[in-house]
């Protein structure tokens, strides 16, 4: 494994982690309503992309651990993960929740990309 | 801790059923993950040491899930009940299986 | 009970996790020290700082190592060297003194304590004598042998309190209601509300981990919780059973007292690792060297896999010729028992993987931690009202300053002691726990005869100050201070420095929000007044 794929693949691992857990925490209506205000909600629409989009960036972060570290210790790896993204989240949720939106999908870019060059480098 | 008592006569009988459950719960609740493990031990169709391994796990998972059943039984009997309802075929097969040749 | 079922499984939950939660943060603090205990005894190892050691080839280390044992004891019954790792870039060699030499020694109580000598790969020499201490090995024991009581009774304690803890697990997941929900909330500054989604949040986040770890905790002792299974399946005969289970251990195999020259091992690790398609040695046993019947183990380096059962090669020890090797065809419930006990013992080969285990054990103290603080929170007013503090909140209150606050105290009082006390002190290990426990009572007796909130300020503040100033002590008594260890690439040594300065910064900053709170509190009354 060069260093390149290496490091790619754990930036889509963590980065990914990150931005599912944004995207779903945002579909839910406590968090929605953290950011535009109280009261709103997100149309069904939106939620339910939200939720695929972080669904699917959780699955990314997935197989980016089972590539870097094999089928037995990547779902460690992998829920590792979860657990250190999880905290990311929770603390930006609970102290600078206005630029939650932005940083998931800064997150969610770099996984994107850090998974497509890992496929053209390996 | 939820219902709220004011009279001596009350708090002490919850008292009491509480520690009535804690017993059957800790040391009945043992006697079935017990006797599952040895019952599968016993019986299931495997190696002997595959078959003693899986019912040693098994009977760690089978306690806890015993302990919560007896708090969430509504009454220390029903809970008592419970466990040997669940103990009985296993105490059965035991019984066969420890007089059969199949020991 | 007449409530509900999520109620009954919110007063279990509440109950299973009180009386014994005390005793777990002692379980998980240790526990968690020991992802890093051999970089724990290297810190406390001093005079091994500056040691560098020349990497070579295990083949290499392996021959040198062995010269130097044929030296010291060649009539041994077995020798144990560890190739170098990642985790110990020296040579650890472990042997049973003869048994004429043991008794001369006076060390005959029936039982042989087995000498031991770190050496470098490169020349087989013994590296600088270090200090006497347990290091690291005292937190990893501690966590489930206890102390200052028989092993077979602490192990019952520890699995006691495990199983409790896996019923306080599974009923507060039963119990909490929101768990998508409130899976990331977190409201600081508002009480008993803040301390129950810190609680939430901590055990949710890491909760396939938490429960992992107290399951297989409990799977790594199970043939003392439960034997009935192995009782039963082989009609009580439990040697055969463990014979079964660990067919590597020689079954009284005898000394043949022809004496033969012992192989050189070089050759002999070398086909191992080839047999394993290029994975390296970690463990090589001896079993009679120099003599006829001798016979070589070689075991797999640990952390490619998460199985704890790593593939053992067997040799003839005076020709090199391979045995026929003991690993069976592993059946799915002894594959599944030995990846538990490997997910427990956690020795991974990688960093990373390791890092976030810490970290989730981190979290876990933090569950238990808060676990008990909530519960004195919520008591609190219920006992204001009625206008005195009652006997059973007053005990847990002190209890619970003596666990959080005083046991980060009691674990910096003994690496302060690894520097203070003299280098040459007799029964040296044995007085670095002292200090361990002494801290400890001490903190716990302050923390029961004085429940309030400065008592908590002042025993984080101590603890935040002994932890922090760990790398100035450090540097002042001779080991590799941070200026130097981090240029020069030694992480182990590095990475202790910077995370228990990263501890003291915590406690430190809990015991300054814990004083700004009094401040607000005595305003607020003030104003309401």
């Amino acid at each position: 494994m060069t260093s390149i794929y290496a490091v790619v693949t754990g930036c889509a691992a963590v980065a990914g982690a990150f931005s599912g857990f944004a995207f779903l925490g945002l579909a839910m209506d406590r968090h929605w309503a953290d950011v535009h205000g109280r009261g709103a909600e997100p149309s069904p629409a939106q939620r339910s992309r939200l939720r695929w989009c972080g669904c699917g960036q959780l699955l990314l972060s997935l197989l980016a651990c089972l590539a870097l570290r094999g089928s037995t210790q990547g779902w460690v790896l992998w829920l590792g993960a979860l657990t250190a993204a999880g905290w990311m989240a929770v603390l930006m949720l609970t102290y600078a929740v206005r630029r939650l939106p932005g940083s998931g999908m800064a997150a969610g870019s770099l996984a994107l990309l850090g998974a497509g060059v890992a496929l053209l480098v390996r | 801790m939820t219902v709220s008592q004011t009279q001596k006569a009350p708090q002490l009988r919850y008292r009491a059923g509480v520690a009535l459950r804690a017993l059957i719960a800790i040391f009945g609740g043992y006697a079935v993950a017990a006797a599952i493990a040895a019952t599968l031990a016993m019986w299931l169709p495997i190696a002997r040491l595959e078959a003693a391994l899986t019912a040693t796990m098994t009977g760690l998972i089978v306690y806890p899930c015993a302990i919560m059943w007896c708090f969430a039984a509504r009454t220390p009997p029903r809970a008592l009940g419970g466990l040997l309802l669940t103990a009985l075929p296993f105490a059965l097969l035991l019984a066969i299986g420890g007089q059969g040749a199949a020991a | 009970m007449k409530e509900g079922f999520r109620q009954s499984m919110a007063w279990l939950h509440t109950w299973s996790g009180l009386l014994v939660g005390w005793v777990l943060m002692l379980i998980f603090m240790a526990g968690t020290s020991s992802y890093y205990r051999d970089e724990i005894t290297l810190w406390m190892k001093p005079e091994l700082h500056r040691t560098a050691v020349t990497p070579v080839t295990q083949a290499m280390a392996a021959d040198q190592a062995a010269r130097a044992l044929q030296k010291r004891a060649p009539n041994s019954e077995r020798w144990f060297l560890s190739l170098p790792s990642g985790r110990e870039p020296a040579v650890q060699t472990m042997w049973a003194p003869p048994a004429g030499e043991a008794k001369a020694k006076g060390k005959g109580k029936g039982r042989r304590r087995f000498e031991q000598a770190l050496l470098d790969p490169a020349t087989g020499d013994e590296l600088a004598k270090a200090r006497a201490t347990r290091g690291g090995d005292f937190f990893y024991r501690l966590h489930f042998d206890l102390h200052y009581m028989p092993v077979p009774v602490a192990r019952w304690i520890v699995g006691i309190c495990a199983m409790s803890m896996l019923v306080a697990i599974l009923s507060g997941i039963v119990t909490h209601k929101r768990i998508f929900k409130d899976f990331f909330t977190f409201r600081p500054r508002k009480g008993q509300r803040s301390w129950l989604d810190f609680h939430n949040v901590s055990a949710v986040l890491a909760l396939p981990f938490h429960l992992m770890i107290t399951y297989t905790g409990l799977i790594t002792l199970m043939f003392m919780y439960m034997p009935w299974g192995v009782k039963v399946a082989y009609d009580n005969n439990d040697k055969a059973f463990f014979a079964e289970l660990f067919p590597g251990l020689p079954q009284g195999a005898k000394a043949s007292g022809v004496a033969a020259p012992l192989t050189p091992l070089g050759p002999v690790i070398a086909h191992a690792s080839q047999a394993w398609g290029g994975a390296p040695a970690g463990r090589i046993t001896v079993n009679f060297p120099n003599d006829a019947a001798s016979t070589i183990a070689v075991t797999q380096q640990e952390g490619r896999g998460l199985s704890s059962d790593l593939p053992t090669l067997i040799y003839d020890g005076a020709t090199g010729r391979p045995l026929p090797s003991p690993d069976a065809g592993r059946g799915a419930a002894a594959a599944t028992r030995s990846v538990m006990y490997g997910l427990h013992i956690g020795r991974f080969a990688d960093p990373l993987l390791r890092a976030l285990f810490f970290v989730s054990g981190l979290a876990g103290c933090a569950m238990v931690a808060t676990g008990l603080l909530l519960w004195a929170v919520k008591e609190k007013p219920k006992h204001l009202k009625a206008g005195r503090i009652g006997f059973g909140l007053r005990l847990v209150e002190g209890l619970n300053i003596g666990a959080v606050a005083g046991l980060p105290v009691a674990m910096a009082a003994y690496f302060w002691a690894n520097r203070l006390l003299p280098a040459g002190l007799a029964e040296r290990p044995a007085a670095e726990v002292s200090w361990f426990f002494t801290a400890w009572a001490v903190a716990m007796v302050a923390g029961l005869a004085w429940p309030s909130r400065p008592m908590w300020r002042w025993q984080l503040l101590a603890g935040g100050m002994l932890f922090a100033l760990l790398p100035v002590l450090n540097g002042a008594t001779g080991g590799a201070h941070l200026l130097v260890s981090i240029p020069n690439g030694m992480w182990a040594l590095a990475g202790f420095d910077s995370v228990t300065l990263m501890i003291g910064a915590v406690l430190l900053y809990a015991s300054a929000r814990l004083g700004r709170a009094t401040v607000t509190k005595t305003r607020l009354a003030g104003n309401a007044a």
